[in-house]
């Protein structure tokens, strides 16, 4: 490895980092955070999409579900493929971490309990997702993991699609399905929009995007979502609080509510005359929400009865 | 006109895929009659989780073809879909995205 400064004009010119010698010890932790969060978020997506896909109002539909929660666990998988390269043990850190310290976007620990949430979920975590990939996938400066998410984006695609599709035939339905849309539609873009994280104005440094671990900022990403669901929503009749503002000749994205504002997660509700501040909350992620252990111990669970059993068989 | 039918579905992609389904092997048949079409179709595996997708972007393809005036579509398995079934181009568009065939 260089020196610190000839590093730094390597991720500057845009050239790929390909191996962890020629990294910095600083460059490798942010990366590793990074893939982390990434993992944590697609291997998380996969019990709290089941539990919603095993409602799904057709065969046809359930093989959807079932083939996009199999797509986020291979996506999971790069991620974790990645950081066992970088000398992390998978294992543990799929199998043995607290759940509590799993690093995905507090919106999957709200309980998805319909089709009807689960497509929406589609709709707008998964445009999330391929909001946050697409960036990575375009501008990352580690190579393996740039190389990794060629086929992701196509796949997130089909997601969308199933989101997208749905919401529009739901809607068209009317009534009572379309209420219950709206609904689902309700607590879950203002869930959306705080995935993106804190506001740049409050991020005063990026390490993230001083390595090209990613291209984009908070804001930039969270206005790429909103140009993306907004006028999808409007156009097939869902209501959604925010709209379209022309600043300076460019497109910029205004939400209808104070962020962030309170919300019940028990309840799904938000509280739009209730503001808060970014500190309050830093405190309900880190304290997770209501689906967080349940999640998790579906998968480790599982694998530890296994283990002791067959170590009980000598084998 | 079928060959023209045949062009319009070279626009529909596959939606797992970046892939159409004409190069992909997937499209058996197409005949038209007084503007009624009837198109013979399979899918990659009897599983496949786009297949609802792809019955909707193919009638609502063929639907925008002037003259056309309704689209009906069979579903058939025999014979079997193989990777032999894709053109030179579809095999191409797989290879550079990734997936050998």
């Amino acid at each position: 490895m260089g020196t610190q400064a000839e590093f730094d004009q390597m991720i500057k010119s845009g050239e790929l980092i390909e191996s962890t010698n020629e990294m910095t010890p600083e460059y490798l932790r942010e990366l590793k955070h990074t893939l982390i969060v990434s993992g944590d978020t697609e291997l998380i997506s996969a019990p709290a999409y089941y539990l919603a896909a095993k409602r799904a109002p057709s065969i046809n539909a359930f093989m959807t579900g079932i083939a996009i929660i199999q797509d986020e666990l291979a996506h999971a998988h790069i991620a974790y493929h990645i950081l066992e390269e970088l000398g992390e043990d998978q294992e543990k850190l799929i199998f043995s971490r607290d759940p509590k310290s799993f690093r995905y976007p507090y919106a999957f620990d709200v309980p998805l309990d319909s089709w009807t949430e689960l497509v929406v979920a589609n709709g707008m975590y998964d445009q999330a997702g391929f909001c946050l990939l697409g960036d990575i996938h375009d501008k990352c400066s580690y190579g393996p993991w740039k190389r990794g998410l060629n086929k992701v984006m196509a796949e997130e695609n089909f997601h969308l699609r199933n989101g997208r599709t749905w919401m529009k035939r739901i809607s068209a339905a009317g009534g009572s399905a379309k209420d219950e849309l709206q609904r689902a539609v309700d607590w879950m873009f203002p869930l959306s929009v705080e995935w993106f994280g804190l506001p740049d104005s409050m991020k005063m440094h990026s390490t993230q995007l001083e390595y090209r671990l990613k291209g984009l900022t908070n804001d930039q990403l969270r206005q790429w979502w909103l140009s993306t669901v907004v006028p999808y929503c409007e156009q097939i009749g869902v209501k959604v609080p925010a709209h379209k503002e022309v600043r300076d000749g460019k497109d910029v994205w205004e939400l209808d509510y104070p962020f962030p504002c309170e919300f019940d997660a028990e309840e799904k509700r938000w509280d739009f005359k209730q503001p808060s501040t970014w500190d309050g909350v830093l405190v309900r992620w880190r304290s997770r929400g209501p689906r967080n252990a349940e999640m998790v111990a579906m998968f480790q669970e599982e694998f530890h009865k296994f283990r002791k059993t067959h170590h009980k068989n000598g084998s | 006109m079928t060959q023209r039918l045949w062009n319009a579905l070279t626009e529909v992609q596959d939606p797992e895929m970046p892939v159409n389904l004409v190069d992909l092997g997937v499209i058996y048949g197409i005949t038209e009659n007084d503007g009624v079409v009837e198109v013979d179709l399979t899918f990659t595996a009897m599983g496949c989780p786009a297949s609802e997708f792809i019955l909707e972007d193919v009638r609502e393809r063929l639907l925008r073809e002037s003259g056309v005036t309704d689209v009906r579509v069979n579903v058939v398995w025999d014979p079997p879909w193989t990777v032999a079934r894709m053109t030179e181009a579809g095999r191409d568009a797989l290879e550079s995205w990734g997936l050998a065939v």
